[in-house]
């Protein structure tokens, strides 16, 4: 039973929903909060777009290629793995999870606001991270 | 090219040919899956996101209390066909983006639209709304409300994250020819803080969720931040 990457696929499918919605909500106007207060000042700020595309597009991207690579981990034969999908998945959801984290602070420290969909893209990613096996580790034989 | 291959080899050596018939499904599977997921979340993300702006629905906001009218701050003719009702943090980054485009509506329909401003300041988030609103609301004890209310969305990032805004609301009292040393000293009269807090009980009743948040004939409007939105919502209104 290959339960890493199918939790991992769930947890890419959850954040591609939600930076679906962020894509779509982005440019709707305000955008209520339930939990936190501010997303609407976080999803507009300046911070909110790198180069002109909207964070949200790049967290969509993300999530879809986590989820096309976990995907093809569970159908893959387990006799020819070659480990190489989730090697991938853990150094992009690393990557994924410092700028996770950079995002969190300017939330805290320059907006001073909170958006609770960004905040659970960041607990998402966390998790993928977490889950990912580290390469090192994968790779010593028993 | 793969169907070429397949045609060769199916030709030319016949189990060969059964193990790609046999590897063409498996391959696809996991494409198929990723397909259709991107499709579902698709569909759970638009569903989702109309959710709020269906009228009716609890996370929307409730239609505006019928005694709105006791409070707020009127910008355009009395008798003016439509009036769109504000409620806003002088704080708020998106509030200050959205300004320009109210004022341009109030410029483009000058004697049909006008503004009724409710102060909401979420405090929580935005430390220095509270004095922006006493500071417009003190401008206004000086018959200058508008004014105030216009300076502190232009000129937010000048105080917004100071520890004491005071001297900066001073100096832009100054600049559109108030006294700025009256101003702080009206900022601490209670009456001014009672009718921001009407506001905001106001704005609570009607459930509001973000700042800025626009009413229209007593129904929550989704404006974006465009005056290409701000005019086509108008206007469907103007002709209602």
């Amino acid at each position: 039973m290959k339960l890493r990457p199918i939790l991992i696929a769930i947890l890419a499918f959850i954040g591609m929903i939600d930076a679906l919605f962020l894509s779509i909500k982005r440019n709707a106007g305000p955008i209520p909060c339930h939990v936190t207060h501010g997303c609407t000042d976080v999803l507009t700020s300046k911070y909110s777009e790198f180069g002109g595309i909207p964070l949200s597009w790049l967290g969509l991207a993300f999530y879809v290629t986590v989820f096309s690579l976990a995907v093809f981990t569970v159908f893959e034969n387990p006799k020819k793995d070659s480990g190489l999908p989730l090697r991938t998945i853990f150094y992009l959801s690393g990557v994924g999870l410092i700028i996770s984290a950079l995002l969190v602070g300017i939330q805290a420290f320059i907006l001073k606001a909170f958006c609770e969909y960004c905040l659970l893209s960041a607990a998402l990613v966390l998790s993928i991270f977490l889950l990912s096996p580290h390469p090192v580790r994968h790779t010593v034989p028993e | 090219m793969f169907f070429a291959s397949f045609f060769f080899k199916k030709f030319s050596d016949g189990e060969e040919c059964l193990r790609y018939y046999e590897g063409m499904p498996k391959a696809l599977k996991p494409v198929i899956v990723i397909i259709l997921a991107v499709a579902v979340a698709a569909g759970a993300a638009v569903f989702l996101s109309r959710q709020p702006d269906q009228p009716g629905q609890s996370s929307a906001a409730a239609p505006l209390p019928a005694d709105i009218k006791s409070g707020g701050h009127f910008r355009g003719p009395e008798n003016a066909e439509l009036t769109l009702v504000e409620f806003g943090d002088y704080q708020c980054p998106s509030c200050a983006a959205y300004h320009p485009f109210v004022k341009e509506i109030l410029s483009r329909y000058p004697n049909r639209v006008r503004l009724e401003f409710h102060h909401f300041p979420l405090i929580t988030i935005h430390p220095n709304s509270m004095a922006a609103s006493k500071a417009a609301e003190a401008a206004g004890e000086q018959g200058h409300y508008w004014e105030m209310h216009d300076a502190l969305f232009e000129f937010q990032k000048q105080w917004a994250d100071r520890p004491d805004p005071k001297p900066v609301f001073a100096a832009i009292a100054n600049r559109i020819g108030i006294n700025g040393t009256i101003l702080v000293q009206t900022m601490e009269s209670p009456a001014l803080q009672q009718r921001i807090l009407k506001d905001v009980e106001q704005g609570d009743q009607a459930k509001i969720q973000a700042v800025p948040t626009f009413f229209i004939k007593g129904q929550q409007v989704y404006i974006k931040p465009s005056i290409e939105d701000f005019v086509q919502v108008v206007e469907a209104n103007l002709r209602k």
